[in-house]
Formats: C-alpha cells, sequence, structure tokens
C-alpha cells in the first residue's frame, strides 16, 4: 500500500457558504461504501423483469406464459390479463383524473418496447430464463416512428407557446438583411450511468421503496396513489442517486409493477431495467425541429424573430420540448413571433433532460445569429454585444441581474477571441482546420418551497435533515457548510441526512432550483435554532453567559461568547451541557406564515407552489457564454473539440468546486450533443435502434479537453435567500451552437441538423 | 430446481464460499450473494466500466466475467484498496480532493481503472491518461478531474518508488 504525503483539504473558509468544501459524501463514494438504491440487503427478495412490447402500436391478442409459468424459479407472471387495480395518479401539477385506470402492463401498445409482460423468479437469472419463453400474438395498427415520419403530419399547435409582440412578419420583411435557416435535433437520453431500478417490501398495508429519486416527496405521492393508501404508509429512500439528469423524478411503470408483485406475493420484489430497457422505459429529450428567420438593419441591428418550432411527443401525452424557450429571451428584439407544436408519434412519453427547453431553443438562435453575423461580414461577439437585451422583452420586466455582457468580454478575453480571423477556413494547422464559434445559453430560476430540520445534539453535532436529494450536485455539502456557518463550527461536526421521504419536504432536484430552495429553508432553520440557544444561554439560571449582560451572543470557530470576546466562552457541548439539554430541534419551511397542512402536503409533493421566472416584479434566469475551439480533419471531416472557455452568471455560488464540476458536466453532456448523440429509430417498427451504452455514443475522457469555467455572477437576493441563481441545468445550453459554429467557420460548412457527424462535412 | 455450483473465490484477500448457478458473473456474485455493492451495474454488457475489477491485478470487466472463470484467481474489489486502518488509497483520496465525481455510481469502476492506469504505466501524460481511462464512462462528466487525480496519484506514485530506491 502506498502511503500519500499529508494532502492540503484547504482551510477553514472552506467549509462556510461560498467555500471549495470538498465533496461531504466523498469517502463514502470512492470506498464504495455509499448505497444506491438496488443495493438495499433485503431478505427473501424475489426478482422481476420485463417483457416488452415488439410492435409499435396495436393491441395484445393472447399472451402464452405457460412455459414461462412452468419454468424453474417462476413465482409469479404478469400478463394484461391481470387487473392490476392501479388509478391513474396525479401529474407534475397535482392535478388527478377521476377513476381513470392506470395499465402499466397494457393491452393497448403505444410505442415499441413497451412492458407487456412481468416475470418474477427466485434469482434474476430465472426471471430472465423465464421471459424468453413467453410469446405474444398482437394485431397489428399503424405508426408513425418518428418525427421524420412522413405520416407524422404538422402535430398540434401548443396554444400556451405561441408569442407575439411588435409586428414579427412587418418588421422582417421590411428589414434590409434577412436569413432563414431550419435547425434539428435527435432523439437524446439521459444515459444516467446508475439504471432505473426499485426493491419494494411492503409491510401491512405500509410499503417502502428503495429507488433512484430526484424528488422523494413527489415520487412517494405516485405510489400512494396509485395504490389507494395514505402518503404517510409509503416510504420512499433514496439518500445516493447515479445520475437523473431529469429522469429519476417520476414514479414510472415498472415501479407499479415491481410493488404490485410485491403485494401479491407477499415478498420483497427487486427489478433492475436493462441497459437496452432505460431507452425505451422511459423518455429522453424529444426531437425537435424549428425554422427561424431574422431580419436586421445593415449594421446589425436585430429587427424582427419569426421563430416556428416542432417537436415529438407521444401518442398518449403532450410533452412540448420548447424549441421557443430560449429565443425570446437572449436578444433585444421589438418584433417577435413564436409558436411551438406538438406531434405525436409512437414513442414513449419523452422527459426532461438537463435544460429543457432551453437547450434545442439555444441551438436554433445561436446557430441563426451567427448565420446573421456571416451574412453582415460581423464578428460573431459584436453582433451579440450589439443586440444586448436591457431587460426581458418578453414580459417586459427588468432582470433580477444579467452578467451576460460580462460573460461574452470575460470569456472572449480568456479565450483569446480578439485573435480569430473572421473568414471561414482561414485559421489552419496542416491539414487540419481550426475554427472558433461561440454560443449563448440560459436558464430561468424557477423558485420552490422547502422545509429541513435541524438538531443540535448534547455531544455538540449539528443534524440537518431534509428529504433533499443529491444526485451529484453537492446538496450534502453545501447544506453542511449552512450549518457549519451558521453555528461557527467545522463541517465535520455536522451531519446531513437526506433522501427520504419520511423526512421534511423538498423541492425536486430539477429545474436547477433545489439549491436556492433548500439552502433558503436550512439557513431559516439552523438561524431559529441558533436564535432558541442564544436565548437559553442568556436566560437559563445555569447558564454560564446569564449573567454578562450581553443581548446576543456569536458563534465563531467552535465557541459560543459575548460579542467583542469579553467573558467566558463556551463550546456547544459545553453549552448544551450547562442548559441540561440533551438536543434542540427546529423544522422551519420556506411556505408563507399561516400555510395548513393540506398547502404543506402540495408544496412538497407536487409541482403547484413552483414559482416561474417572471412572477415577482424581475425576470431572473441564469446566464452564460460558450466559446468552443474544433479541429477538423480535412481529408476525413472529423472533429475534435480542442478547447473550451465557458463564462456564466449563476449568480452567488455555494460552494465553487461543485459548481465548475456541474457546469463542466453540462458542457460535457454539450459536446455530445454536439458530435455524437443520436437515438435512431427503425422507421419499420418504431424500435430504438441503438439502446445501449456502445451504440448511442456518450462522450469519453479521450473526447473531452480541459475545459475552462468561469464565474462573473454577482450575489441575486431575489432569485434566492442566499444569493444564488440555478447551476446545474445552464451548463449545456448553449454548447451544442458553439460547436456547430466553430464548425462552420472551420470547414465553411453549416451543420443544422446534429449532431454533426463526419458525413454531414465531405 | 436450478443446478447450482460451488465456487471458493478469493476477494480483497479474504476466501468467500457460494453455491450459485453456473451462468452467475463474477459481478452479480460480488453485488447479490456476497454483499460486495460498491462494484457497480451500469450496463451489463460491458461498455461503461462501472463494473471495473481487478483479476491478479489485471483490470477486467466483471460484468463479462462468470464467477466460475475465477476461481483460484486473485480478485481486487473497491472495497480492498483501502488501507488496512481505513487510510484511503492514493487514487480515491486524489479523486475525493480533485472532485473527481459527482454522483458516485461510476467512480469505484473509474478508481479501479486508475489504479491500474497507473500500475500499466500508462498514465504519463494528459493524453496517455485520456485514453487509457477512456473504457470508463462517466456522464456526470468529471473527466477533465478524473485526468488531474490519476496525474497526480502518479506523479506521487513515481516520487515513493525514486525516493524507496
Amino acid at each position: 500500500m502506498t502511503i500519500m504525503p499529508p494532502r492540503k483539504h484547504g482551510d477553514a473558509s472552506d467549509g462556510v457558504v461560498g467555500g471549495r468544501q470538498t465533496r461531504f459524501e466523498g469517502s463514502l463514494k470512492v470506498t464504495g461504501a455509499a448505497t444506491y438504491a438496488l443495493e438495499y440487503p433485503v431478505e427473501n427478495v424475489a426478482h422481476a423483469v420485463l417483457v416488452q412490447s415488439t410492435i409499435p402500436a396495436g393491441r395484445v391478442l393472447n399472451v402464452n406464459a405457460e412455459t414461462a409459468r412452468a419454468a424453474p424459479g417462476v413465482l409469479l407472471v404478469l400478463t394484461p390479463e391481470d387487473d392490476l387495480g392501479f388509478t391513474v395518479a396525479s401529474d407534475w401539477g397535482g392535478n388527478r383524473p377521476e377513476n381513470q385506470p392506470y395499465y402499466p402492463l397494457p393491452r393497448h401498445v403505444q410505442f415499441n418496447g413497451q412492458p407487456i409482460v412481468a416475470i418474477v423468479a427466485e434469482n434474476r437469472e430465472q426471471a430472465f430464463e423465464a421471459a424468453k419463453l413467453v410469446s405474444i400474438t398482437y394485431e397489428e395498427a399503424p405508426h408513425v416512428a418518428s418525427l421524420d415520419d412522413p405520416n407524422a403530419g404538422e402535430g398540434k399547435l401548443m396554444g400556451n407557446l405561441v408569442f407575439n409582440w411588435g409586428d414579427a412578419e412587418a418588421a422582417l420583411a421590411a428589414a434590409p438583411v434577412q436569413i432563414e435557416g431550419t435547425y434539428s435535433t435527435p432523439r437524446e437520453y439521459h444515459v444516467a450511468m446508475e439504471p432505473h431500478g426499485l426493491t419494494v417490501k411492503w409491510d401491512g398495508d405500509q410499503i417502502t421503496v428503495w429507488e433512484p429519486s430526484q424528488w422523494s416527496h413527489g415520487m412517494a405521492r405516485t405510489y400512494s396513489e396509485w395504490f389507494d393508501i395514505p402518503y404517510e404508509n409509503v416510504r420512499l429512500i433514496s439518500p445516493f442517486i447515479g445520475g437523473g439528469f431529469g429522469s429519476k423524478g417520476a414514479a414510472l411503470a415498472h415501479g407499479a409493477v415491481a410493488a404490485f408483485a410485491a403485494r401479491k406475493l407477499g415478498r420483497p420484489v427487486k427489478l433492475a431495467l436493462t441497459r437496452p430497457q432505460n431507452f425505451t422505459n422511459y423518455g429522453g429529450r424529444a426531437a425537435t425541429r424549428q425554422t427561424i428567420r431574422l431580419g436586421a438593419t445593415e449594421d446589425g441591428i436585430l429587427q424582427a424573430i419569426v421563430h416556428r418550432g416542432a417537436s415529438e411527443t407521444s401518442t398518449y401525452a403532450d410533452w412540448p420540448e420548447q424549441t421557443g424557450a430560449a429565443t425570446p429571451i437572449l436578444y433585444k428584439v421589438e418584433n417577435f413571433s413564436s409558436e411551438h407544436r406538438v406531434v405525436p408519434v409512437n414513442t414513449v412519453t419523452p422527459g426532461a433532460l438537463r435544460g429543457p427547453g432551453k437547450n434545442p431553443s439555444s441551438f436554433g438562435i445561436e446557430s441563426a445569429m451567427e448565420e446573421l453575423a456571416y451574412k453582415l461580414g460581423m464578428d460573431p461577439l459584436e453582433l451579440r454585444l450589439k443586440n444586448y437585451a436591457d431587460h426581458d422583452y418578453q414580459s417586459g420586466k427588468p432582470w433580477s441581474t444579467r452578467r451576460l455582457r460580462e460573460a461574452l468580454t470575460e470569456g472572449a478575453e480568456a479565450f483569446g477571441w480578439s485573435r480569430r480571423s473572421h473568414a471561414p477556413r482561414s485559421m489552419r494547422d496542416g491539414r487540419t482546420l481550426i475554427g472558433w464559434g461561440i454560443g449563448c445559453g440560459t436558464f430561468p430560476v424557477l423558485q420552490a418551497p422547502s422545509e429541513a430540520l435541524i438538531r443540535v445534539l448534547a455531544n455538540g453535532r449539528v443534524e440537518v435533515v431534509s428529504g433533499a436529494i443529491d444526485m451529484g450536485q453537492g446538496t450534502y455539502t453545501v447544506l453542511a457548510q449552512t450549518a457549519a456557518e451558521v453555528f461557527g463550527i467545522p463541517v465535520d461536526q455536522v451531519e446531513v441526512h437526506l433522501g427520504d421521504s419520511r423526512l421534511p419536504g423538498s423541492a425536486i432536484a430539477g429545474g436547477s432550483m433545489l439549491a436556492g430552495s433548500i439552502l433558503g429553508a436550512v439557513h431559516k432553520a439552523a438561524t431559529a435554532a441558533r436564535d432558541e440557544l442564544i436565548g437559553l444561554a442568556l436566560n437559563d439560571e445555569n447558564s454560564p453567559l446569564r449573567d454578562t449582560g450581553a443581548n446576543t451572543l456569536t458563534f465563531s470557530e467552535g465557541r459560543i461568547a459575548v460579542p467583542r470576546g469579553e467573558g467566558p466562552s463556551l463550546s456547544l457541548p459545553e453549552l448544551m451541557a450547562a442548559l441540561g439539554r440533551d438536543e434542540i430541534e427546529t423544522r422551519r419551511n420556506t411556505l408563507p406564515d399561516g400555510a395548513s397542512a393540506q398547502e404543506h402536503h402540495q408544496a412538497w409533493t407536487t409541482m403547484a407552489k413552483v414559482q416561474g421566472p417572471t412572477m415577482g416584479e424581475y425576470s431572473m434566469h441564469s446566464w452564460c457564454a460558450h466559446f468552443a475551439e474544433v479541429r477538423v480533419d480535412e481529408d476525413f471531416g472529423t472533429v475534435r473539440v480542442s478547447r473550451i472557455v465557458s463564462a456564466f452568471d449563476c449568480g452567488r455560488l455555494y460552494n465553487p468546486r461543485m459548481v465548475e464540476s456541474q457546469w463542466r458536466g453540462g458542457i460535457i453532456m454539450g459536446i455530445g450533443q454536439a458530435l455524437l448523440e443520436e437515438g435512431l429509430v427503425d422507421m419499420r417498427n418504431g424500435r430504438t435502434v441503438n439502446n445501449n451504452m456502445g451504440d448511442y455514443l456518450v462522450p469519453t475522457n479521450a473526447d473531452v479537453p480541459d475545459i475552462q469555467v468561469i464565474s462573473v455572477g454577482v450575489p441575486d437576493y431575489g432569485a434566492s435567500a442566499l444569493g444564488g441563481k440555478g447551476v446545474g441545468e445552464v451548463g449545456i445550453v448553449g454548447v451544442a451552437p458553439a460547436i456547430a459554429n466553430a464548425v462552420f467557420h472551420a470547414t465553411g460548412k453549416r451543420v443544422r441538423d446534429l449532431p454533426i457527424t463526419l458525413e454531414k462535412l465531405i | 430446481m436450478t443446478r447450482t455450483i460451488h465456487l471458493s473465490l478469493d476477494i480483497n484477500g479474504r476466501r468467500h464460499e457460494l453455491d450459485v448457478e453456473p451462468r452467475v458473473t463474477l459481478l452479480d456474485a460480488l453485488r447479490e450473494h456476497l454483499a460486495l455493492t460498491g462494484t457497480k451495474k451500469g450496463c451489463d454488457q460491458g461498455q461503461c466500466g462501472a463494473c471495473t475489477c481487478h483479476v491478479d491485478g489485471k483490470r477486467v470487466l466483471s460484468c463479462l466475467t462468470l464467477a466460475a472463470q475465477v476461481e483460484g484467481r486473485e480478485i481486487t474489489t473497491i472495497e480492498g484498496i483501502t488501507g488496512e486502518n481505513g487510510d484511503l488509497h492514493p487514487v480515491q483520496a486524489a479523486f475525493i480532493e480533485h472532485d473527481a465525481f459527482q454522483c458516485g455510481y461510476c467512480t469505484p469502476g473509474q478508481i479501479m481503472s486508475a489504479v491500474a492506469c497507473i500500475r500499466e504505466g500508462h498514465a504519463g501524460s494528459d493524453e496517455e491518461i485520456r485514453e487509457y481511462m477512456s473504457g470508463n464512462l462517466c456522464r456526470c462528466g468529471a473527466y477533465n478531474s478524473i485526468v488531474a487525480a490519476v496525474r497526480e496519484a502518479a506523479q506521487a506514485t513515481v516520487k515513493e518508488k525514486m525516493e524507496v530506491a
């Protein structure tokens, strides 16, 4: 065993909000001791696997499962013949249709890969073997394979996604310089490293679900509604989650099946989706297509934007991937028109994937802006700065904070943008063409209520307790820092308990809304606990601080003392001992005072209380500007990203180390989106062809250069109690257009459909 | 009743006895039968690297290895590289210091790969580290930090060897 010399783990200032504290749960993750959902030891567990439809649309006529039922180890076979007795649960907003049946193993097939049959056996190998013995007879119906299917049609206009101001068509027609482009993005998948799956155990009418979750309370609510049992009877446990990226916010059909099987069998059931099933049992980002027309003056002042977009959805639910989400707010524009349609196809309903809406939207507008820049013969940086939006032209409201100008100028400086030669194909290194491009990104500030509990123990340790989730963003770490700062103690004196629906309710770990929300609640609860301690310390007859005459106390460097350092000082355990207290517990939330129990429940288990970016007097968003360099092999058309500099305005950073990691992660996912990622659909049968990690390519280590990230933000106390704006989503937004723009600069070829693969360049 | 076979597996310096079906992979033997869940299942088809373990000191994908194949071989998992006194392996410590992970699910595989990568002498430059660590996918995108962590751990290993010599 090699023993390392002592290493620097930072200093005490790392342990407060804004410090660079290393990952709080880090040692658990590097030793394999962090326990993910399928790793809990549960006695006598049976194993379930799913058999999926092999047609895209139609009806199950017959399931022949007799051989499977007789196979070794098989305990239960569920088919569309079985009445599982479920009713449809509430949607994200908490709206629930009345008495509408829900069939997780349906007779009516809506997409290829839909779960039709479940097999439960003593072990997983037996369940898989038996699954191969099931034969299903279908009556096929006509299908629409994808957005590109000739039968897909125009889809339906989403009335809530129509935006107009000024007179866009007239202003466009009158503009001396015009460009038009149609931009498309394919189906993309989350590919979280931890596949979906769960273990379920019933004790009477109480159910425990170990399942990776971005939202413990919301998913627990779904299970309770499916089974028509009280919410309190469900416990969903998810302290560690192996990546979500939007895919793990909702309970899904396989969860319903496993939970039903466990109750039916009277023993725990584990169901682990295979990697290929992770491409069909829940939706990734929908394929999109958008046409953008820009009109400008000859000196590059935008006169009009006309945007028409569409995204695919399933045949049974409308999920818009909003291609017009970033279009209205990136630039100053007096005449604007945008519409978005959804086109039903035979797929599982798409879902949220990092930077939903904003991401494909920015690919459109940021590609179009560069096309305009080249048409004008203008530096794309100059064009962007020239059309800087001084306020939100969509809502008419002022920005809370918007440091996009600084992101552009400081990013350009760090990148060395001034050394760029404007003409395409004008920068090269031998046979390698070099190109530089810019892409801007944004994501709204979403605000949601949260609750937290703080417990100060006799031994001086402070517990932070919340149902919030850490899927790698750093929730454990920043909550420990928050409590450490309030109590003036080192981070290692804090314990953080997360990821359990029995703990105080929290916003979803999604939409970049968790940190701003839960830090507010933890800070409030911790401050209340500290105030209670101060009150006791100044008034309790056994307190050494009682007769100091002070009216408050300081908590610093592990000591509690009167201000200005005169008189006695005590450590937290000493004070607790003097007060004769075993613990002090406070529970606080960020709902308005006097909220009812019903409102509490609604706040944590639905999205009904989530506030959008313009619901107050300001328009609040995170912003970024990416600068990408690509090197393109002139002979083979292979593109390598050789350099990226990205500058962000995400307000105050609660832990720059964690934030930088998230930004880089988003940028890397953006590299994948630009060059590699594309869900391929077999037009004959709607099958996802590349349903695995060898064929659906995500970036590897060798695909990724050193990425420089810069923070240009300032605290935004309108956006959150502690001044931060969202971090996780915005990183990917604008990366793909930056790379596409760099590829154009290198090659002179404009690729408007992602990913940019070599056959599009040769 | 399905046929089972008896296996004696030497894992992390300890002998484990188990009865499993012959088709059970090393990965499932570790996770489902021996409660060694530090080794992760990301794809179960040899594409992601999350299940990387060492067999006789060399990295293998445990999802593509049958448990029955590794009898009599020396198996090391993430649980087996920490010092007896609980000290982290230099690669583990460097991963924390450089924030070389977020969700942590690919991390045990990354670390097992990194330990072998350094031992193989494939950590001589950032470019080489990137290439020889590319069998381990990280969807959170910690690649820059993984390279930094492997570089630092490799340099520390070289330095120590020189001091010993």
